[in-house]
């Protein structure tokens, strides 16, 4: 046999050797949690406000959206929620959305707290806690901001203060 | 020539069956993969016998390199694959799964009609699992229906409350799932469970399932051919409570520890991912193998016909 015929062998047999071994050396992927659905989508899922309306995130596309999930029973969460309001009354009218959406509990209890914090910008009741599996919270009180585009821009585990929601804010507000 | 075909027919027989009838534990066993690996070196020594003596050489050398490739394929996923293992994720997240370069993600409980879990990955359409084999890259999915819990909870006025599971594998969903099982004394029985919390409440909550024949068996609970649950609840640290225990067919709500709570049996799927050797490798080596052996064959066929002419 001729030794070119060897080396194509050979050479066929690295590359073929390399394709096998290929798939078992994947690399581990970062990002958990809320993190993980930065840059995809934000999911669209049906609910209904407080009165029993029925609501969508689509509503929002074209304009930044803060979605907030939260429960009467977090402390965080109820710590962080004025800071939310203040942020909407603030950044309201150069195009960002607050939206708080319950997790598991029903609307009479969600609208009794809002209405105790004198919260404003709207709330949804997500009793399947759909958007907490969807957005892969880790606890209450988790935070994503959807760009105008309708993809995740931002992802927090855990409470913001006011400054925390200027800064993030602040990139995606400033002229492209 | 023989030899070398017998060898090398074998190893792709063996590349076959580990990819058509995948997630047997066999294939991850050393000596499954050290008996390949020398049916495999047998076929390339076969064929350094059958080049001296006079054979056609690129047929031979094409049937020992595709013997060597399948055994190379069956070996590299017997040793360096991950075990084969079960995914389970909770309603509508997404799991994370490297060795897929993507993540598998579970449709809502709630979708109707049913939906399969998909696997995403980047540059790719999503592919949707389902029930039979899908091959993707050297790995094989298919979906396995089980149960879960859908848990609801509520307080005294029937007002929804929210469940969370702090040790669960999605820390706000009502769905458990059911992972871990639990032996009862006396009763020959081992059945699933899991637990979740009601903050609002500051009620822990461990849930018990049992199947329509484990509750027949149940006092209280004859005559109901459904799932049946039982709800143990505590304090937030883990005290018991008076009427903290309760137990009720899926779909009723049973009051417990001050609040009620509801169990629904829901199927849902999980999925089983099994190592499989790289289908491009296999099939190359058995593309190599049967075009070497008919090749092998033409070449040397009138030589078998005509016996007298060999010497």
């Amino acid at each position: 046999m001729s030794g070119r015929l060897w080396w194509l062998a050979g050479g066929a047999a690295l590359l073929v050797a390399f394709l096998v071994l290929l798939p078992f050396f994947s690399k581990p992927s970062g990002g958990s949690g809320p993190q993980a659905i930065v840059g995809r989508p934000v999911p669209v899922i049906p609910l209904q406000d407080v009165d029993g309306a029925a609501v969508s995130l689509s509503r929002y596309r074209g304009e930044i959206a803060i979605v907030n999930l939260w429960a009467t029973w977090c402390p965080p969460c109820r710590a962080e929620m004025p800071d939310l309001q203040r942020i909407d009354e603030r950044y309201g009218s150069r195009g960002v959305a607050i939206v708080g959406i319950d997790q598991g509990e029903s609307a009479q209890r969600a609208r009794a707290f809002a209405r105790s914090l004198r919260i404003g910008y709207p709330i949804w009741i997500d009793d399947a806690q759909q958007y907490g599996r969807a957005f892969g919270a880790l606890g209450l009180p988790t935070t994503v901001i959807v760009g105008r585009n309708g993809v995740v821009a931002r992802a927090f585990d855990g409470p913001l203060t006011y400054d925390d929601l200027r800064r993030a804010l602040e990139g995606l507000l400033a002229p492209s | 020539m023989n030899a070398l075909a017998l060898f090398a027919l074998a190893v792709v027989a063996a590349a076959a069956t580990d990819i058509l009838l995948p997630g047997r534990a066999l294939y991850h066993d050393g000596w499954f993969c050290v008996s390949i690996a020398a049916v495999a070196i047998f076929a390339i020594f076969s064929a350094r016998r059958a080049v001296r003596r006079g054979g056609s050489a690129a047929a031979i050398v094409a049937v020992a390199f595709g013997a060597a490739i399948a055994g190379f394929a069956v070996v590299a996923s017997g040793l360096l694959a991950p075990d084969d293992r079960t995914v389970v994720g909770a309603p509508g997240t997404d799991v994370r799964v490297d060795d897929l370069g993507g993540s598998l993600v579970f449709p809502f409980a709630q979708a109707s009609p049913r939906s399969d879990v998909v696997l995403a990955r980047t540059g790719h359409a999503p592919l949707p699992v389902g029930l039979n084999h899908r091959y993707v890259s050297a790995f094989v999915l298919r979906e396995i229906p089980r149960i879960v819990l859908f848990v609801q909870a509520r307080d005294a006025r029937g007002g929804n409350l929210t469940i969370t599971q702090p040790n669960g594998v999605a820390f706000l969903s009502p769905v458990l799932l059911m992972q871990q099982h639990q032996p009862i004394p006396g009763t020959g029985l081992d059945v699933p469970y899991d637990a979740f919390a009601v903050p609002a409440a500051h009620r822990l909550v461990k849930a018990v399932l049992f199947s329509p024949e484990q509750a027949a068996t149940m006092p209280g609970l004859a005559g109901i051919a459904s799932y049946a649950v039982l709800f143990d609840a505590t304090d937030e640290d883990d005290r018991s409570l008076p009427n903290g225990f309760g137990v009720a067919p899926a779909g009723r709500a049973v009051r417990v520890g001050g609040i009620s709570l509801t169990g629904r049996a829901i199927v849902f799927p999980a999925v089983e991912i099994d190592a499989i050797p790289s289908l491009p490798a296999v099939a190359l080596g058995a593309a190599l193998v049967f075009g070497g052996l008919v090749a092998g064959w033409r070449i040397g066929a009138p030589e078998t016909r005509r016996p007298e002419e060999r010497t």
